[in-house]
């Protein structure tokens, strides 16, 4: 696609919980083995009036204040999970919030760790059909909303945060090929019961996310490497092709196996889990950004970003980085 | 990979849970093993896709195998070992 990723911010909430604050709630869990497999140490959470609208008002802020015309935002595409309401569409409450125009198009996409590989999708072939010119794709979640404090499988692993990008029209192709999939024979694997309208009879006060961890690692290591395959397949590329990596930010586990599956060179993968956590569609974004401000992707460079997760859902795209629109 | 039989799945078992050699016998299930929790089955899991080069995430029932029989049974089943 002749587009561009032309800026890019993350917000992370200030509230930073370390694993030894989990301990202290949970005494009997093992935590320097459940350490040593997520790789994760702390994770910010949201606090309790603290929203995905909020966070995504804040990571987009970020881009005007770094210069990005309001004028030219023709869509906010919000990814989440984690709406602040059933209904009315929060990428609309961020469309008013932030004063943007009001021929702009704002929708929700409800989906999690391939989030936004979709949106980038979406986004750019938007901006491809003339349908609009650039505009923000944002994913922002806070799953810690959802967490039960005793469940060893969840809490250790997620942590809440927004991205935001602006995609304009670019006389490079900068982004794409895209591969994209879904499975949802794997949806009771990483969910959130009675939080829609198919409620049970005695359904839950607070939503609870569940996830089979075994079950989604399965899904990781089988569907992945297929999805990467394919991206390199339809842009006639190979693995070496790539300058550099950027998976969704699961855990050590998920992204070692990965690198194993694939057989990448450990110098070409990005990973920022330790202090940040899986914050699932945020994960990419905020990889990415921390990435290029590490100077490990440099403008020209061909990046893969990979996203997979809870639907099944996944999604790999290659982007060129840098160099403007 | 190398030729595989019941010996070398219960090293690889033996390995991922970190326990002594002579711990895991083809009897073992994960309620005689402290160390077969949630996190010793996902380390089974990945040692086992290692061992086989791949070919062990696409089998479903691996995540529910609770026991080095189901395991070895599985691998029997696929042609594996």
């Amino acid at each position: 696609m002749k587009v561009a990723i032309t800026a890019l911010e993350y917000y992370l909430p200030q509230s930073v919980e370390d694993n030894a604050a989990l301990a202290v709630d949970n005494p009997d869990w093992p935590m320097a083995a459940i350490e040593k497999k997520t790789g994760i140490k702390s994770r910010h959470v949201a606090a309790a009036e603290e929203t995905a609208a909020d966070m995504a008002v804040s990571a987009a802020e970020k881009l005007f204040a770094g210069g990005v015309d309001k004028e030219t935002v023709d869509f906010v595409i919000l990814v989440t999970q984690s709406p602040d309401y059933a209904l009315p569409t929060s990428a609309c409450l961020v469309q008013d919030r932030l004063g943007l125009k009001k021929n702009c198009m704002a929708f929700d996409v409800n989906l999690g760790c391939s989030g936004f590989v979709y949106g980038l999708g979406l986004g750019g072939s938007m901006i491809e059909s003339g349908l609009a010119s650039g505009g923000l794709v944002v994913c922002s979640e806070t799953y810690t909303k959802y967490i039960d404090p005793h469940d060893r499988t969840c809490r250790p692993v997620f942590g809440d945060g927004a991205a935001a990008v602006v995609l304009a029209a670019s006389s490079r192709d900068a982004l794409g090929p895209f591969e994209m999939g879904s499975d949802g024979s794997g949806g009771g694997s990483l969910m959130v019961a009675d939080s829609g309208a198919r409620r049970g009879e005695a359904p839950a006060s607070q939503p609870v996310l569940f996830m089979d961890g075994a079950k989604v690692l399965m899904f990781t290591m089988d569907k992945v490497p297929q999805c990467m395959e394919a991206v390199l397949q339809k842009s006639e590329k190979t693995l070496d092709d790539i300058d550099y990596f950027i998976f969704h930010q699961a855990s050590r586990l998920v992204v070692d196996n990965i690198v194993r599956r694939m057989d990448l060179p450990e110098e070409k993968v990005f990973r920022n889990y330790e202090n940040i956590g899986n914050t699932v569609s945020a994960a990419l974004p905020v990889a990415l950004k921390d990435a290029v401000a590490a100077k490990k992707i440099s403008d020209g460079d061909l990046v893969m970003l990979v996203g997979f997760g809870v639907g099944y859902s996944w999604g790999a795209c290659l982007v060129e980085w840098g160099g403007g629109p | 990979m190398a030729d595989m039989g019941d010996k070398e799945v219960i090293d690889i078992i033996t390995e991922a849970l970190e326990v002594e050699e002579g711990t895991v016998t083809a009897e073992t299930t994960a309620e005689d093993l402290e160390k077969w929790d949630s996190l010793g089955h996902l380390s089974i899991l990945v040692a086992l896709d290692k061992g086989f080069d791949g070919k062990v995430a696409a089998i479903a029932e691996m995540v529910t195998a609770n026991s080095v029989l189901k395991i070895l049974n599985l691998l029997r089943d696929r042609g594996l070992i």
